[in-house]
C-alpha cells in the first residue's frame, strides 16, 4: 500500500485568487512542483470545488457574497499581503488566515506557508472538536448531578460513592457517564448488575 | 547582458581577484588570458579554499577552472569564459560579501559555486534581487526551488533515498546516525527516520557535532558499546575524516564489523582519510570509477592537469558539469541574459562524465543517474548499483512513497508512471 511522506502535499486541491499575473504564475509553478491541483478563482465566480486550502490576495478583500465569506470556515486560508496597513490587515483578519505570504511572491516561502496552514487548520480542528465535547459535557452536568443525587438517595451513599457507582455502570456498559446519567435520571435507578 | 554573437558586444574581462594557495597550476590558469578573438563572458566562482570544508571548495574550483579552460580552447564555442574567483574562506557571512562584490565589480550574470546550504542561502537573496543565476554544484537536502538557481547536484530523491532503501533492504532497520549539526544532516535524518519508521525499524541514536568539531571519541565509544547494525554518517569535512579514522580504529580493536553509510564521501576524501576509509557504502551521482567513455576521457584530462595521483570528486565533477551546462546554454541562447540562458538550459541533454544529464525546466534541478558504491583500499569506489535511466529530480520529495521499495519513488525523467528498473553494476 502506498503511503506519501508526511510532508508531501501531493494531490491537495487549492483555490487560488491572485490578482497579479506574475504572482499567479509563481504560485502556479510552485504548486505544480508540489503536486497540488489549482483552481483559479475570481471573486465574482461561484465556488464550485471543495478546496483543501485557499490563497486569497488582499486585493480581493473584503469578500462580497455570503458564500465567499463562508470560505474560511471550509478550508485553511493563506492571505497574500500587499500592504501592512492596519486597515488592510483588519480585512485580512476577517479571513482568519492560517498563514500568509508577502507580495511580490517568490518561490521560497510558499511551501512553508502551505505546511503551516495545513498544520494550523488541523490543530484548530482538533481544538474545535475538543470545545464541542467540553460544551456537551458542560450541558450534561445537570443530568449527571441529578443522577448522582438519585443514586445517593436510593443507595444511601455519599456523593463520591454515588459517582463511583455511576462511573462503574457506565464502564460496564461501555457508555459515557453522561449517557448513563441520562438513563438513571429517566429510569429512576442504576442498572441492576451494578447495584 | 552579453550578446556574444554580435562583434560590438565583445567584452574583455576585468581583473580577477583570487587566492588559491599553493596550487601554481590554478594560478596559471587564472592568469591565462582568454582568446582575444572571441567575446568574453565573465563568470563568478565562489568557493572556500580554507575553513572546515576547504578540501571540497578546492575541488570545486579545480574542476570549474578545468572546464573554463576547455571551453575557452574549444572551437565549438564562439565565446570565452572569464573566471572571477572569490574565496569566502568558509566564513558564512563572507559569501554575501563576495557575491555582492562579484556582481557590483565584475558584472557577472552567472555565478558557479557555494558548497553548503548555509552558504547558498547567503547568496540567494542577492542573486534573486539582482536577477543573476547561481549554478550550484553540490548535492543538497532539497525543499528549495529558486528561479535564480540551477541546481546541478543531486536532489534528495537521487541521493538519500536509494541509500536508505538499500540499507533497509540489505543491512538493517536499526540505524545509528551521526552527522554535522546543520540543515543537511537534519533533513537527511528526517527523511531517514520517516523511511525507517515506515519499515518498522528505528533510529537507535542521532548524534550531532558542530561543523569542524574533531572530538569524536565519545560517539565512537558509544557505537562500540551499543554495537548498532549500521552507522549512517552525514558528517562533513574534517569532522567526518576524524570520525571515520576513530571509528575504524575502535571497531577494528573491538573486532566489530559495522557497515558505515555516507551520501557525501568522495575520492579525494578517501585519500585524506587514508586506509580507514575502505568499506564505506556511498550514494552519489558520480564516482571516478564510472566506466563511460566520457568519464574515462575526463579522468585522463584531470590527471594530466592535476597529477596522476589526484582524483576528481562528485562536487568537483558537478562544478565541471555546471560550467559546461552554462556554456552550452549560453551558446544555444546567444546571450548571457539569464532568462534566455535558463530556457536554453532546460531539457538540453549533455553527455557528461557522470552520464547524460539535463536541467528539468519544471524545477531547475538536474536530471541525473543515482548510484551506490563501496569504497575500497585503493581510495576508489566499486560501483554495485545504478538506476538504468536518468531520474527526474524531486526536490520537495513530492513523489516519495515511504512504503515503497527502492525503485518506486524514482519517477522517470520522461515522466512515465513506470519506475526505472535498478540494475547491478558489475
Amino acid at each position: 500500500m502506498s503511503k506519501p511522506s508526511s510532508f508531501s502535499l501531493r494531490g491537495r486541491r487549492a483555490l487560488v485568487a491572485v490578482k497579479d499575473e506574475r504572482d499567479l504564475s509563481i504560485v502556479r509553478r510552485q504548486f505544480e512542483r508540489l503536486g497540488i491541483d489549482i483552481f483559479t478563482w475570481e471573486t465574482g465566480d461561484a465556488l464550485e470545488c471543495r478546496p483543501d486550502v485557499a490563497l486569497i490576495d488582499d486585493e480581493f478583500l473584503p469578500l462580497a457574497s455570503p458564500a465567499q465569506r463562508a470560505l474560511p470556515g471550509r478550508c485553511p486560508v493563506i492571505a497574500l499581503l500587499g500592504t501592512e496597513t492596519p486597515s488592510r490587515l483588519k480585512l485580512v483578519l476577517e479571513l482568519d488566515p492560517a498563514s500568509f505570504l508577502v507580495k511580490p511572491l517568490r518561490s521560497a516561502g510558499i511551501y512553508a506557508a502551505l505546511v503551516l496552514a495545513f498544520e494550523r487548520a488541523e490543530r484548530t480542528n482538533e481544538l474545535k472538536q475538543q470545545v464541542v465535547k467540553l460544551e456537551e459535557r458542560l450541558r450534561s452536568r445537570r443530568v449527571v448531578l441529578a443522577a448522582v443525587l438519585q443514586v445517593m438517595h436510593s443507595h444511601a451513599v455519599a456523593e463520591p460513592a454515588a459517582f463511583a457507582l455511576i462511573r462503574r455502570a457506565a464502564m460496564e456498559q461501555r457508555k459515557t457517564i453522561e449517557q448513563m446519567s441520562a438513563e438513571i435520571a429517566a429510569n429512576g435507578s442504576l442498572p441492576r448488575a451494578t447495584g | 547582458m552579453h550578446k556574444f554573437r554580435r562583434p560590438h558586444a565583445q567584452q574583455i574581462s576585468k581583473t580577477s581577484r583570487t587566492d588559491i594557495g599553493d596550487d601554481n597550476f590554478l594560478k596559471a590558469s587564472l592568469r591565462r588570458k582568454s582568446s582575444m578573438t572571441k567575446p568574453s563572458v565573465p563568470v563568478g566562482i565562489i568557493c572556500s579554499q580554507s575553513g572546515p570544508y576547504h578540501a571540497m571548495g578546492r575541488e570545486i574550483l579545480k574542476s570549474a577552472l578545468m572546464a573554463v579552460d576547455e571551453i575557452n580552447n574549444h572551437p565549438d564555442f564562439d565565446f570565452s569564459l572569464t573566471a572571477h574567483v572569490r574565496d569566502p574562506r568558509g566564513v558564512i557571512s563572507e559569501y554575501h560579501t563576495v557575491c555582492d562584490d562579484l556582481i557590483r565589480n565584475t558584472g557577472v550574470e552567472h555565478i558557479i559555486g557555494c558548497y553548503t546550504s548555509a552558504s547558498r542561502k547567503q547568496v540567494l537573496p542577492i542573486v534573486e534581487r539582482t536577477d543573476r543565476l547561481l549554478w550550484y554544484p553540490a548535492r543538497y537536502e532539497g525543499f528549495e526551488c529558486s528561479d535564480n538557481v540551477i541546481y546541478v547536484g543531486a536532489s534528495p530523491n537521487h541521493n538519500v533515498l536509494p541509500l536508505v532503501r538499500y540499507m533497509l533492504d540489505n543491512i538493517s532497520r536499526q540505524v545509528f546516525c551521526v552527522g554535522s549539526n546543520y540543515v543537511w544532516t537534519w533533513e537527511t535524518n528526517r527523511v531517514t527516520r520517516e523511511l525507517v519508521t515506515a519499515a518498522q525499524g528505528s533510529i537507535l541514536a542521532e548524534r550531532l557535532l558542530e561543523l569542524g568539531e574533531g572530538a569524536v571519541e565519545h560517539i565512537v565509544d558509544e557505537i562500540v558499546r551499543r554495537k548498532p547494525p549500521v552507522v549512517f554518517n552525514t558528517l562533513v569535512g574534517s569532522s567526518s575524516y576524524d570520525f571515520i579514522r576513530a571509528f575504524h580504529a575502535a571497531t577494528t580493536a573491538a573486532r566489530l564489523e559495522i557497515p558505515m553509510l555516507s551520501c557525501s564521501l568522495c575520492e579525494p576524501e578517501l585519500k585524506i582519510v587514508g586506509p580507514a576509509s575502505a568499506g564505506c557504502i556511498t550514494s552519489s551521482a558520480y564516482f571516478e570509477s564510472i566506466q563511460l567513455p566520457e568519464n574515462r576521457a575526463f579522468v585522463q584530462r584531470w590527471k594530466a592537469r592535476y597529477g596522476e595521483t589526484s582524483s576528481p570528486s562528485v562536487d568537483g565533477q558537478s562544478a565541471y558539469v555546471a560550467v559546461y551546462l552554462l556554456a552550452r546554454a549560453l551558446s544555444r541562447a546567444g546571450t548571457s541574459s539569464i532568462g534566455e540562458v535558463r530556457r536554453a538550459a532546460a531539457g538540453y541533454r549533455y553527455n557528461s562524465p557522470q552520464g547524460p544529464v539535463w536541467i528539468d525546466g519544471d524545477n531547475n534541478h538536474c536530471v541525473l543517474t543515482p548510484r551506490l558504491a563501496v569504497s575500497n583500499a585503493q581510495g576508489q569506489f566499486d560501483l554495485f548499483w545504478e538506476a538504468d535511466a536518468p531520474v527526474k529530480p524531486d526536490p520537495y520529495l513530492t513523489q516519495l512513497d515511504v512504503a515503497a521499495g527502492p525503485a518506486r519513488e524514482t519517477s522517470r525523467a520522461e515522466a512515465s508512471p513506470i519506475a526505472p528498473h535498478l540494475r547491478v553494476v558489475k
